[in-house]
């Protein structure tokens, strides 16, 4: 897919970070969250990372897209035109629900596995596509409980909805390895079953163990175990890009570099170094 | 930077020297660029500032640990600038000038001071032809001094100050503020802080800034108007007195 090709390391542009992100060495690409941005009023940080020739991709985070709601177009529309307003290749939302019968979760919700929910979310992604301006990639979710009666695994819902909407894939290895941890997923059979071919790029973020379970809190360091993970998708194949995500309690500028480093480190091991920077 | 030294040999910190040029606000400005500066805090564009570690790490300061606490969720820059003006670690810090002898209880100046001095001048001159006026010239000079006031710097704390040259970012803030300039730059664009984040300051604080033209390493006496350095220009004139000159509304944060 064109402009997909070599994002390299990126991070999560936040309002919090914005000017160390601006000076951190190794940021090859950003990601936004699409609700926080207004079109015709971008942030002067995007402005000027987009100046430097810096692609940003707008990440959506309420489209609901494995709802049994019908798909609210005014949020699609939204997000549509934040990927005009920043050039974007590519936008991307999650394989999840956060509305159902006029509640709003507040939280990304797993779908169930079925045949059933499969075809909810297919109907539901075409009709997004069918109403952006670029591709649409869709993430896997941290789940926080696995629901009943489920006929697919987790690699093949994602694979079966791959095929069926033409989507991208954004893989998050520390939702994978969330999944591993509390709910039993296998991340090799995962990365086995999944189309690795339609990997758009890849999320690495933060978490802590509470006991038995991961916290993905997205507020903490990267743990080894989840760039252990990483390392595993790597050596399947070369991502496209991967990309930092922190949310809350930033480090200084210093432990986000080494983070990004890190992150590189594990790419680089298994091939000669493509990304510019 | 050449570390001054009180007449005890004590070494003033940025902060009292922020202290001593410019009030608690200075002082918190510039515990604030310390700490900008040690990578602990961090400031976004839209002048949100908050703390690197949520559990004071690094402080080296009570300022610098009420600015950590104040920091531990996004505060803006001019609130938290003005929250740890009014502090009580900055009340602790005031203390210490006190009891160094730098600093001095100000008495706010009585707008009849002149008066008093006309008076004795008056006096002075009725005192040839009723000799006994004169006994009333030394009263009325001295009433009028002492309505005159009295600065909040002593003369050791301004003695102390001129041994202060700015040669670091956090040292120009407590001499220049973070609105004032060195050679003309911005003191701020030394932190990646942009003007509009700067001006979020009350106007009588940033009034209080200063600049150099020399690069710095200027001697200091406490105030804008009245430094050895030679402005650049942006040096407010109307804040010549600066601390306690005008009595005791020292520092723009306001007054321990
Ligand atoms: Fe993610």
């Amino acid at each position: 897919m064109a402009g997909i090709a070599d994002l390299g390391v990126g991070i999560g542009w936040r309002s919090e970070i914005d000017l160390t992100v601006e000076r951190l060495p190794g940021v090859d690409f950003v990601e936004v969250v699409a609700e926080n941005l207004h079109i015709g009023h971008l942030p002067e940080s995007v402005t000027l990372l987009l100046e430097r020739g810096i692609p940003v991709l707008p990440h959506a985070v309420s489209l609901s897209l494995g709802g049994a709601d019908p798909v609210d177009l005014n949020r699609v529309e939204h997000l549509g035109k934040v990927a005009e307003a920043v050039g974007a290749p590519m936008v991307s939302d999650h394989v999840c629900f956060v509305r159902a019968g006029g509640l709003d979760s507040g939280h990304l919700m797993p779908v169930p596995r079925t045949k059933d929910a499969l075809d909810v979310l297919v109907a539901n992604v075409k009709l997004a596509q069918e109403n952006l301006p670029v591709p649409l990639a869709l993430e896997n979710v941290a789940a926080l409980l696995e629901w009943p009666d489920g006929e697919l695994s987790e690699g093949q819902f994602l694979a079966e909805l791959v095929e069926r909407t033409g989507c991208w894939l954004l893989v998050d290895v520390a939702n994978l390895y969330a999944n591993a941890r509390n709910i039993g997923t296998d991340p090799e059979r995962f990365l086995d079953e999944i189309p690795l071919e339609r990997l758009a790029y890849v999320h690495v973020a933060g978490g802590e163990h509470h006991g038995d379970v991961y916290h993905d809190t997205h507020a903490h360091a990267v743990l080894p175990e989840v760039l252990g993970v990483l390392d595993e998708l790597c050596s399947r194949v070369r991502p496209p890009g991967v990309l930092l995500e922190r949310d809350d309690n930033y480090p200084s500028d210093t432990e986000i570099a080494s983070e990004l480093a890190a992150i590189r480190a594990v790419v680089d091991k298994h091939g000669p170094a493509q990304w510019l920077n | 930077m050449v570390t001054p030294l009180t007449a005890q040999g004590t070494q003033l910190s940025a902060e009292q020297v922020g202290y001593l040029s410019a009030g608690p606000g200075r002082a918190a400005e510039t515990a604030l660029a310390r700490l900008i500066d040690g990578g602990l805090v961090r400031v976004s564009r839209d002048g949100l500032v908050t703390a690197v570690h949520q559990n004071n790490h690094g402080a080296t300061t009570g300022v610098e640990a009420r600015i950590l606490s104040y920091a531990r969720t996004p505060v803006r820059f001019d609130t938290i600038v003005q929250s740890t003006a009014h502090s009580t670690e900055m009340t602790q810090l005031h203390q210490h000038l006190l009891d160094q002898g730098l600093m001095q209880h100000p008495r706010r100046r009585n707008p009849a001071w002149g008066f008093s001095l006309l008076l004795a001048a008056v006096l002075l001159l009725l005192g040839f032809v009723t000799p006994v006026l004169f006994l009333g010239v030394p009263i009325a000079v001295g009433f009028g001094l002492w309505q005159r006031g009295r600065k909040a710097v002593t003369r050791a704390g301004k003695e102390a100050l001129l041994h202060v040259a700015a040669t670091d970012r956090v040292h120009n803030v407590a001499v220049y503020g973070f609105c004032g300039k060195v050679n003309r730059r911005p003191v701020a664009e030394d932190f990646g802080l942009s003007q509009s984040i700067v001006k979020m300051l009350p106007l009588n604080q940033r009034r209080k800034r200063r600049s150099s033209s020399d690069g710095g390493g200027c001697g200091v006496s406490g105030g804008c108007g009245s430094s050895s350095c030679s402005s650049s220009s942006s040096c407010s004139s109307s804040s010549g007195s600066s601390c306690g000159g005008g009595g005791g509304s020292c520092g723009g944060g306001g007054g321990s």
